[in-house]
């Protein structure tokens, strides 16, 4: 809504704060015992997979990251500063589909130590200073409910704030169903606060992991200056089951995957996870006007 | 807990709301443009790849002063409804907006979308053409415009493919309509994964206007004598045009800069 002073308090109380590597931190995935990669099902010591950013090193499968192994992956070491933005839980439906809807927010945290599908850090990347906005598809299927838009628009604002090229890491089923309309605000939400980055003229580098789909991609994951995609990904509007049902047309081989989008010119570049941050790091250098 | 088939008296009212927005009789878009506007021309094309039929659009008079009329068209029978591909766009459909929005911004004129889709066309060549991507544009496209915006939801607000168009300075909405994040089919597809069950999801997703005005996507009803628009479309018409004339009225006397800051300040602040 309108505010007539045209101010807003998210600007003025602090309501983000810095916190120690605790819960947050907790990788998504196992650090001990075995891990199958998920296409050749070759086994790897978990310690090793992990080491290889779950990458698969027989068949070069990208498993899933989540979000606060992506930021250690991507940050310089020692660099990232997770923010906690304090966001209020909503469930302006009242949504109960057998689980009450803030169960199933409460079990998702339980599960994963994040507070949202968003986690954020500021740090350097490649020495270059910026805001990682990453998403986690473990915490509900990566989706955009209002907290999750929240935290990224407030990632945003302190890009702009702090003059900090943003990189945001999305993976992410679409919109949260559980807060209907509520969820759809969301794409115009965080469309509004790529707009301050923009204006600001502060690059945008977005990383699409798979799945992204839905109501993020039709929103900031494709804002970005620079769209990256990892291979093998899956992006897209409507996922391909839909299509199939609702056309009962055959998908093409390929389709909605990270190669495919790239030969119809929908991203910038398909780039391996070892190379992400070399790769990210040298484009925010040269936006930024830097040898 | 109730049995999955069971249809409780609840869902049957909530479900009865979407069909009455979907009553094939409610004014649609091209109806509306040839009541309110004069001399609308329709300019057709995205000049990238083709014409969608979905979205139509052009220059037109309204209310004393030129405009960009751009709307989201379903059909009204069984060869016009797909002709507009039953008011689905595809990518081509969202560029063309951004077009015409741009072209309007050209020339000091303000922009009124009619919204009315179920959703965006979920197809193969909307993916490989960049579905997302069009959307995703058409919304910063909105939020930036500098000149003033209306939109109108006038049956159903669906999906992104409702909001790309839906991100006006004022967004006004027929009492009747249902504004949601997806149709009830898709979001009982993926909820309960039983498309079947779409009465179930029509209930708890409180489908109509007045939630989409409580969060903060619609601005102001236009009300509807009973039973609905569809028996009453002349009326709902002129209600209408006379309410869209009357925020433009109030939008053109808003320095532009200070407007696009209200907007973009609005949207970041929507769904809270």
């Amino acid at each position: 809504m309108d505010r007539a002073d045209g101010v807003t308090s998210r600007r003025q109380a602090p309501r983000n704060r810095l916190q120690a590597p605790g819960p947050e931190l907790r990788p998504t995935a196992p650090t001990t015992g075995t891990v199958a990669c998920p296409r050749c099902k070759r086994r790897f010591v978990a310690e090793r997979y992990a080491a290889d950013l779950n990458v698969c090193s027989e068949c070069g499968h990208h498993g899933v990251v989540g979000a606060a192994q992506r930021i250690a992956q991507l940050a310089d070491p020692n660099t990232a500063e997770t923010l906690l933005f304090e966001v209020g839980d909503r469930d302006p439906l009242g949504f109960d589909d057998g689980v009450p809807y803030p169960q199933r927010v409460a079990r998702a945290r339980e599960r994963t130590g994040l507070h949202e599908a968003f986690l954020t850090a500021r740090a350097t990347l490649a020495g270059n200073p910026v805001m990682l906005a990453c998403m986690d598809f473990a915490f509900l299927g990566g989706s955009l409910g209002s907290g999750a838009g929240e935290i990224f628009a407030r990632a945003c604002e302190m890009a702009v704030e702090e003059r900090r090229a943003l990189v945001a890491v999305c993976t992410s089923g679409g919109a949260r169903m559980q807060e209907g309309i509520a969820s759809l605000a969301q794409m115009a939400r965080c469309s509004a606060a790529v707009a301050e980055v923009i204006a600001a003229r502060l690059p945008y580098i977005s990383i699409l992991g798979d799945p992204c789909f839905g109501g993020v991609t039709a929103s900031f994951a494709v804002q970005a200056d620079v769209i990256i995609a990892e291979p093998g990904a899956r992006i897209g509007f409507a996922g391909g089951r839909v299509i199939e049902q609702a056309t009962h047309d055959k998908l093409p081989e390929g389709f909605q995957t990270a190669e495919f989008l790239l030969a119809h010119g929908m991203v910038d570049t398909v780039v391996e996870r070892s190379r992400l941050r070399d790769t990210v790091g040298t484009l925010i250098r040269i936006y930024s006007g830097r040898a | 807990m109730s049995s999955t088939i069971e249809t409780t008296e609840r869902e049957r009212i909530a479900f009865a709301a979407v069909e009455l927005a979907r009553h094939p009789e409610r004014p649609r878009a091209l109806q509306v443009i040839s009541a309110i506007t004069g001399g609308w021309t329709e300019l057709r094309g995205d000049r990238l790849f083709g014409d969608d039929r979905a979205v139509v659009g052009g220059p037109a008079r309204l209310g004393g002063r030129s405009v960009m009329v751009i709307g989201q068209e379903k059909g009204t029978d069984p060869m016009t409804r797909a002709l507009h591909n039953f008011g689905m766009p595809h990518p081509e459909g969202y560029r063309k907006a951004v077009r015409l929005m741009r072209q309007a911004e050209k020339f000091s004129m303000p922009v009124v979308c009619l919204v009315d889709t179920p959703a965006a066309h979920a197809g193969i060549g909307a993916e490989e053409r960049g579905q997302a991507w069009a959307i995703a544009d058409a919304l910063l496209c909105m939020l930036g415009l500098r000149t003033p915006t209306v939109s109108v939801v006038l049956s159903e607000g669906g999906s992104g493919g409702a909001l790309a168009l839906a991100l006006g300075d004022r967004v006004l909405a027929l009492e009747n309509a249902v504004y949601t994040v997806a149709p009830p089919e898709t979001c009982a597809a993926i909820l309960y994964r039983d498309a079947g069950q779409r009465a179930r999801a029509a209930a708890a997703l409180r489908p109509g206007v007045e939630t989409a005005q409580r969060i903060g996507l619609v601005d102001e009803l236009i009300p509807e004598p009973a039973p609905g628009a569809h028996a009453h479309a002349s009326l709902v018409i002129a209600a209408i045009r006379g309410a869209v004339i009357r925020n433009l009225d109030e939008l053109c006397a808003i320095p532009i800069d200070e407007l696009v800051a209200q907007r973009q300040r609005r949207y970041r602040e929507a769904g809270e």
